[in-house]
């Protein structure tokens, strides 16, 4: 069974192998055609950022402002406790509608919840969330 | 037909690619002279220990496993946000990642 | 069944819960816009710990019939660590009083909320020093209670995290922040380590249960039971590595390199907090993964402590004997007393009936009085400054008995502990422990460690050296905070009444670790051992 399986898997892949050498191909294969074909010039204008476009005036690796960052990190650890409500939805969802259970787990969540908030309120008085 | 596909994958394929992520994350953290790739490469470690937990949760049938992941995803996340608040606060001082560049302990 | 495991458990964790509530409170109320309700966050974390180390020792009293019940390492040893934690914790609140306050972006913003301009909660950082301070003591107390390496892994995480971010905080230097970035990027790739040991161990025997209990029957001490004498090498490799990962948590010999410059860069009263904490946190953990196995160990487990503390001790010694900074020396110390108490960890539970064969209660014991040393060698180092910087060389330390021979005979009575000299309490500690190496018949290791031991002597007696034979050349002012000197006065007065009167304590150490020393073996049927690693 395992073995079949397996060899039944691997033939699915077939056509994706075929595809993906047929892609690599095309593409090297175009970028050496050009470089042995094609007609090469060089010059100061043909090595500007924008050919026939506007000059550049600087560079256009800015620095973000810190913010930026701050606001990152604070989605960042309020995004991964969302993680933690799905395996609570679910258990909650399959207990039965009497169950005593019912409140103490909607009270666990509500807890866990304002924690969030304890650490939202703390954000805020911090001035994360201010942009002037 | 879908899980008759998963159920190719035999355990030592996680633990292979859990490993392989593991040292390359160690490999990296002791080779590499960036801060926010040094930290990347510890990311990655904890990646490999992800994948190595879930192998064996599939292997055992138990949830355990994956119930530790999620509890090592939100440590990493917290870590995530402690190293950019760290390194951003020393970029400011030094403006380079460079570890070398700082050398105010010596004994 | 899970339902009541939970249930279970929580009704045991109220001084937890407590502390971390404090903890939360003084992060907002940090941040109030009246100053009289600011500074109150000392007092608030105070109370914190005081109610929380008041309701848990209520029920040993009968004064509130709170559920009692351990983790794997059992009810008493988890009852000592908590409670050692959280009198320790209360020194080193006091020692650290005024840290924040002394912060300048912190005098910076309440000198213009003083002068009636809006305060700036940005700048200042009170609240969370307090509150990660209580964040960092709860999860070393939750190490002792753990029952899962679930929940082993986020008490270690909550006792590490808040401490990178008090290393890099808690001083406005350069160095404060370099050391906090080493010691946060060591300790991630210490984490990941014991993790992928934690997730091996996990695979090798199907659960995260350390030790079997009614409502959780399989576990992995069951497992093991259940080997004869067997040892899988996924098993093995899993284990070797956790202590490696846990060898950054008690600064011992594979991950000891940030130890010096961490302590160094710190502020002074948060190094204290690192000398202790985690190593307590640190210790436990290792008590708990290694009674799975049993006592005696297997010898190649043995063999790898064996060398893991003799090499500590020596490196920490030698390294120590080169340093001018009593900070770093007292770092390099830290590092040395690892390595002693690795050598308890090595032999163990004996079955010597007698007081010195029970190594396991010797680390307790020790731990708490290291920590007490340590603590107020640190707290006296703490209240002193030269130029508005803190004092860390032996120059500016020299001369210390003549301006402030109170301050010194502290630091005296704290180093000759450390050193561990009759009548003070390290001396019974280092008897306690090395008794236990040889009721164990681990005499090398002994042998190594009285060798370290007289080496330790030198770098200590050139700290006493400065402080009472030196020339003062440099002025040394006193921070003006009396917690400290308080702090540093009751660590050096309870390291004396250990060292006379110690027998209790010793007494209370052996009864906490009666249940660790016997492996629970009255298993139930276990998960059949995978022979294979493959699924199919």
């Amino acid at each position: 069974m395992a073995n079949l399986s397996t060899i039944d898997s691997i033939s699915h892949y077939g056509p994706i192998v075929v595809l993906l050498v047929m892609a690599i191909l095309f593409g090297v294969g175009n970028v050496i055609l050009t470089t042995v074909l094609g007609p090469r010039s060089q010059g100061p204008v043909k090595g500007m950022a924008y050919e026939s476009g506007m000059n550049p005036f600087s560079s256009a690796r800015r620095r973000f402002h810190v913010r930026f960052y701050v606001v990152a990190m604070t989605f960042l650890l309020f995004d991964v406790e969302i993680v933690f409500l799905y395996p609570w939805a679910v258990v909650f969802g399959s207990l039965a509608d009497e169950s005593a259970l019912r409140p103490l787990f909607l009270g666990r969540v509500l807890f866990f919840l304002l924690t969030s908030v304890v650490a939202f309120t703390y954000a805020w008085r911090k001035g994360v969330f201010r942009y002037d | 037909m879908v899980v008759s596909e998963l159920h190719s994958l035999v355990l030592s394929h996680f633990l292979f690619t859990g490993a392989v992520l593991f040292i390359f994350g160690l490999v990296g953290f002791l080779c590499r002279r960036n801060l926010i790739m040094m930290f990347l490469c510890t990311e990655m470690m904890f990646q490999g220990v992800v994948i190595t937990l879930v192998g064996f949760s599939r292997f055992h049938g138990n949830l355990t496993g994956q119930t530790f992941v999620i509890f090592v995803l939100t440590v990493a996340a917290a870590e995530a946000a402690l190293a950019l608040g760290l390194v951003v606060l020393l970029f400011r001082r030094k403006r380079t990642l460079d570890p070398e560049a700082w050398g105010e302990l010596q004994g | 069944m899970t339902e009541s495991v939970i249930l279970e458990k929580l009704a045991t964790l109220w001084p937890e819960i407590i502390m971390i509530s404090g903890a939360c409170i003084c992060m907002v109320v940090g941040l109030s816009p009246k100053q009289a309700v600011r500074r109150s966050v000392v007092w608030i974390t105070g109370l914190a710990l005081a109610v929380a180390g008041l309701l848990l020792v209520a029920p040993h009293f009968g004064w509130w019939a709170g559920e009692t019940s351990g983790g794997a390492a059992g009810l008493a040893t988890a009852m000592f660590v908590r409670l050692s934690v959280i009198l320790l914790g209360l020194l080193l609140w006091l020692t650290s009083w005024g840290v924040p306050d002394l912060l300048p972006a912190t005098q910076v913003a309440e000198a213009a909320a003083a002068q009636g301009r809006p305060f700036n909660p940005s700048m200042v950082c009170r609240g969370e020093y307090f509150a990660f301070f209580l964040f960092s003591l709860t999860g070393a107390m939750l190490c002792a209670s753990a029952n899962d390496l679930v929940w082993l892994f986020l008490a270690l995480e909550l006792t590490s995290l808040p401490t990178y971010i008090m290393v890099a905080t808690g001083r406005n230097h350069m160095a404060a922040q370099e050391a906090g970035l080493k010691y946060f990027f060591l300790g991630a790739l210490s984490v990941a380590i014991f993790l992928y040991g934690f997730s091996l161990v996990y695979g090798a025997t199907g659960t995260t249960v350390i030790v079997s209990t009614q409502l959780q029957p399989v576990s992995i001490a069951g497992y093991v039971a259940g080997l004869q004498g067997e040892f899988p090498p996924l098993l093995a490799t899993g284990l070797l590595l956790s202590l490696v990962g846990l060898a950054f948590k008690i600064a011992a010999f594979p991950m000891h390199f940030y130890v010096a410059d961490v302590y160094q860069g710190a502020a002074t009263p948060v190094t204290a907090l690192l000398a202790f904490v985690p190593k307590m946190a640190g210790f436990v953990s290792i008590m708990l993964l290694l009674s799975v196995i049993g006592w005696p160990l297997p010898v190649p487990v043995m063999w790898v402590l064996w060398i893991m503390a003799a090499v500590t001790m020596t490196v920490g010694n030698v390294l120590g004997l080169l340093q001018n900074n009593v900070k770093r020396v007292l770092a390099y110390s830290s590092i040395a007393h690892s390595g002693y108490l690795l050598v308890g960890i090595v032999a163990g539970p004996t079955t010597s009936a007698g007081t010195l064969g029970q190594g396991l209660a010797a680390v307790l014991f020790y731990i708490v009085v290291y920590g007490l040393a340590t603590i107020g060698a640190f707290s006296v180092l703490g209240c002193l400054r030269v130029n508005g910087e803190e004092a860390q060389t032996y120059d500016e330390i020299s001369g210390l008995s003549r301006r402030y021979p109170g301050l010194a005979l502290l630091m005296l009575i704290s180093i000759l502990s450390l050193i561990g000299l009759p009548p003070l309490a390290g001396f019974v500690g280092k008897v306690y422990l090395f008794g236990s190496a040889i009721s164990g018949s681990f005499i090398g290791l002994m042998v190594v460690a009285a060798i370290n031991t007289a080496v330790s002597a030198v770098y200590y007696l050139r700290i006493i050296g400065a402080c009472y034979f030196g020339e003062s050349r440099i002025k040394i002012e006193l921070v003006a905070t009396r917690a400290g000197r308080l702090s540093a006065g009751l660590a050096a007065i309870a390291v004396l009444v250990l060292g006379f009167r110690g027998g209790w304590l010793v007494e209370a150490t052996r009864e906490a670790t009666r249940s660790v020393s016997v492996v629970d073996v009255d298993t139930q049927p276990q998960v059949a051992a995978p022979d294979h690693l493959s699924s199919e």
